[in-house]
């Protein structure tokens, strides 16, 4: 068998080698599929996000209020936005918002997440009923909400020693708590479910290894669970990250962005601006903008995590 | 092996440029004005009074050759699609409006007919209207609407039995106002109910006492590009009778986050935890809807309170006047469009507009006023509006609709004390008014 392979194969050297042409004709015929197959979905990408990417970004630098035709007016929008307080203030607040929702999300969706791993019947049953908010709709969720906080007959009318006179859409501070509360009851099952799946991969092994050296639950959780974990920790947290700098309806729903420009984060500012103010140019800017952040912000976390180069953690395992 | 490649490709392409070709056929399907198909398009808010809009399109459809097309678009996206398709093939013919600035900025754009030409031919397209409603779609000195729904007054509701219990009479002065918030106070209620989380029943407050304290002459200078008007003195005054209502505890503390739309607000007054609630007509029938015995026998009505000394005429209202139909200049049957608009003063549509509750704003509309479902209800805000001898249109529909998210936060943020005086005028001045 062996004679007869290297025997087949030509005496090449490096230079024949480096003679032949790309490897095209055999191996990808049979390999991967032509880039055909992957023309409707690039047609549909190019014309649903790549063309009104473009679109946005050229009117960016026009006004039109949608009525005449636009005009371009230079970097008029984007020096106006610059010295915007409240286009900077909700930059901090859009920061605020994400950094809230991965600090609170994620301890709480590991946790639930390798709880609801195990096979115990008690826990599946909760499991379901605790992935129930994943199939409500965002605005549904939020609008659920706004009517359980009414300040006189929701929850804080019940409850004033924890919620006073439940002001609670009237200051920045809990207008700011309201929405990380939300959406952390509505994106946890969620990431949950990533953790459940990410948990029940992790190889027995390494558990049965660990009770044989005396280590106890807690310890097992910490020095196996968790390391094991980091790809999917990864994975959750630019899922989180991304959610967070687009955050929308959450807002437009329980807030409008009140009281005042308190709870005004970037995404909505956009909405205000170009759907509000009829202003499409500033609200064209700032989406390019809210693009471009996510973007950076989202490489960086690749870079950072090393998850672009998606070593395996099961090294040494198999 | 190179023919079977060929073929998936071949298909992809096909099906890729099928879809293609589909998508761009649904952009067209919407037939408007320049696309002439013999018919004209009417564009309405989406709610429960198409069912009146519907009735009133069947019966012209019945006698003209021109036929009406009714589209219709739910409410809270109305303005956001007008304004997108306005200039574009697939605007329609004629479409629903709130007159003022809701139209000033597509009469700028040299997009809508003046209708004097109409009223020309046949005068009562004018006469037919009250002329305090009438008024608020006229730009420039030029009529350019036509009302078509009922009239909104906004009216001081309150509950009888908690005004009676804290020994409180409706107050006809805003001394007696602010005598009742003290009484209601005392009597541990929360002396006015305000969904401030809506942010408009908080402007409510503010177009009502401006309109008493200066006369509806200080916004209609303001609203007409002049600015200073919000710096004077009347301005000043008005805006220090807010903060003193709101420092009074008048609105309790947490009304930011109250909402009259998820009917927070409303269940305050029907439940008895608030005296007052300064609301738009359709109030009556929202507690008849949500608190139904408390509408009929706890629920309360008076005109805004008159201010002494104020320069404001206290017989004036303030709301949503009516809703109008424009006509877009490009339409290719006006004739058509001109018989159809006759239809919004006929013996019909009044009765049509009672039954469902709405109070139109046609001359004849007091003959048929015994047959609404509250007569006593109809004829006073009917007698309010016909009396009144200036009816302020609502200040977030008075100025164009570009400014409304921006006046709303400065009167959100007057309210709550984040903008003072200064700040409040600052801001009111940055307003676009074109």
């Amino acid at each position: 068998m062996t004679t007869k392979t290297t025997s087949a194969r030509p005496a090449a050297g490096p230079r024949e080698e480096s003679r032949r042409r790309p490897p095209a004709s055999s191996a990808t015929t049979v390999g991967r599929p032509g880039f055909a197959w992957a023309l409707p979905a690039a047609v549909f990408f190019a014309l649903f996000a790549i063309a009104p990417l473009i679109m946005v970004a050229v009117l960016s630098f026009m006004s039109w209020d949608g009525l005449g035709s636009p005009e371009f007016v230079g970097t008029d929008n984007w020096s106006r936005l610059m010295d915007d307080p409240v286009m900077l203030k909700s930059i901090w607040l859009t920061l605020l918002l994400t950094v809230l929702g991965v600090v609170v999300q994620t301890p709480l969706s590991i946790v639930l997440g390798v709880w609801a791993a195990g096979y115990q019947r008690n826990r599946a049953v909760l499991s379901v009923i605790y992935f129930i908010p994943l199939l409500l709709s965002a605005t549904a969720v939020s609008v659920l909400w706004r009517a359980l906080l009414d300040p006189n007959f929701g929850i804080p009318a019940e409850a004033t020693w924890l919620f006073g006179d439940g002001n609670l859409f009237g200051e920045q501070a809990t207008a700011i708590g309201v929405l990380a509360f939300v959406s952390t009851w509505q994106f946890t099952p969620f990431h949950t479910l990533i953790y459940q799946g990410a948990a029940r991969a992790v190889p027995q092994v390494l558990y049965q290894a660990a009770e044989i050296d005396g280590a106890g639950r807690y310890r097992q959780f910490f020095h196996i669970t968790l390391p094991q974990l980091r790809n999917s920790m990864i994975t959750s947290m630019i899922l989180m990250i991304v959610g967070g700098l687009t955050t929308f309806e959450t807002v437009l729903i329980l807030t409008q962005g009140g009281p005042g420009t308190d709870t005004t984060i970037s995404a909505y500012y956009m909405y205000d601006k170009a759907f509000k103010g009829f202003d499409f140019g500033t609200g064209s800017a700032i989406a390019l903008a809210l693009v471009v952040a996510a973007t950076v912000i989202s490489l960086i976390v690749v870079r950072v995590s090393g998850y672009d180069k998606m070593r395996s953690s099961m090294e040494g395992v198999s | 092996m190179k023919t079977r490649a060929r073929l998936p490709r071949l298909v992809a392409c096909g099906a890729t440029l099928t879809l293609a070709l589909g998508l761009s056929a649904c952009g067209d399907g919407n037939g408007g004005a320049s696309s002439d198909d013999g018919k004209i398009h009417v564009l309405v808010y989406g709610d429960a009074s198409n069912k009146v809009e519907k009735k009133i399109v069947d019966t012209f459809n019945k006698t003209s050759d021109v036929k009406v097309v009714l589209d219709t678009i739910p409410g809270a996206d109305y303005q956001k699609k007008l304004q997108t398709i306005i200039n574009t093939p697939q605007a329609p013919d004629v479409f629903f409006n709130w007159g003022g600035g809701s139209i000033k900025p597509f009469v700028k754009a040299d997009l809508l007919m003046p209708l004097d030409d109409f009223i020309k031919k046949n005068p009562d397209l004018e006469n037919k209207f009250l002329p305090s409603v009438f008024n608020n779609a006229v730009v420039d000195g030029k009529p350019y609407g036509i009302p078509m729904r009922g009239t909104q007054p906004v009216l001081l509701f309150h509950n009888k039995k908690v005004l009676d219990e804290a020994g409180v009479k409706p107050p006809k002065t805003w001394d007696e106002l602010l005598d009742a918030v003290g009484k209601l106070k005392d009597a541990g209620v929360t002396p006015i109910a305000l969904g401030g989380g809506d942010v408009w029943p908080t402007q409510m407050w503010f177009q009502y006492l401006f309109d008493r304290v200066a006369g509806p002459e200080l916004f209609k200078k303001a609203v007409g590009g002049d600015k200073s008007a919000w710096e004077s003195a009347d301005s000043k005054k008005a805006l220090n009778m807010i903060r003193e209502l709101v420092d009074a505890g008048a609105f309790g503390k947490n009304y930011d986050s109250v909402k009259y739309t998820n009917g927070g607000s409303v269940a305050l007054v029907a439940s008895g935890k608030a005296g007052f609630e300064l609301m738009g007509s359709w109030y009556y029938s929202q507690q008849l809807t949500d608190h139904k015995e408390f509408a009929e026998k706890g629920l309360g009505y008076t005109a805004f309170p008159a201010v002494e000394g104020g320069k404001g005429d206290p017989a004036n209202v303030a709301g949503n006047t009516n809703n109008y139909y424009s006509v877009m200049k490009k339409t290719k049957h006006p004739e058509a469009v001109a018989e159809f608009l006759k239809l919004m003063y006929s013996d019909e549509f009044v009765k049509a507009q009672l039954d469902i509750g709405n109070l139109p704003t046609t001359t004849n509309t007091a003959e048929f006023i015994e047959t609404s479902g509250t007569p006593e209800y109809s004829r006073f805000q009917y007698d309010l509006v016909a009396d009144a001898p200036s009816f302020q249109l609502s200040w977030d529909q008075a100025y164009p609709q570009k400014a409304s998210s921006d006046m709303h936060k400065a009167v959100q943020q007057f309210f709550n004390g984040q903008l003072d005086t200064d700040g409040f005028i600052k801001a009111m001045q940055a307003l676009p008014t074109e």
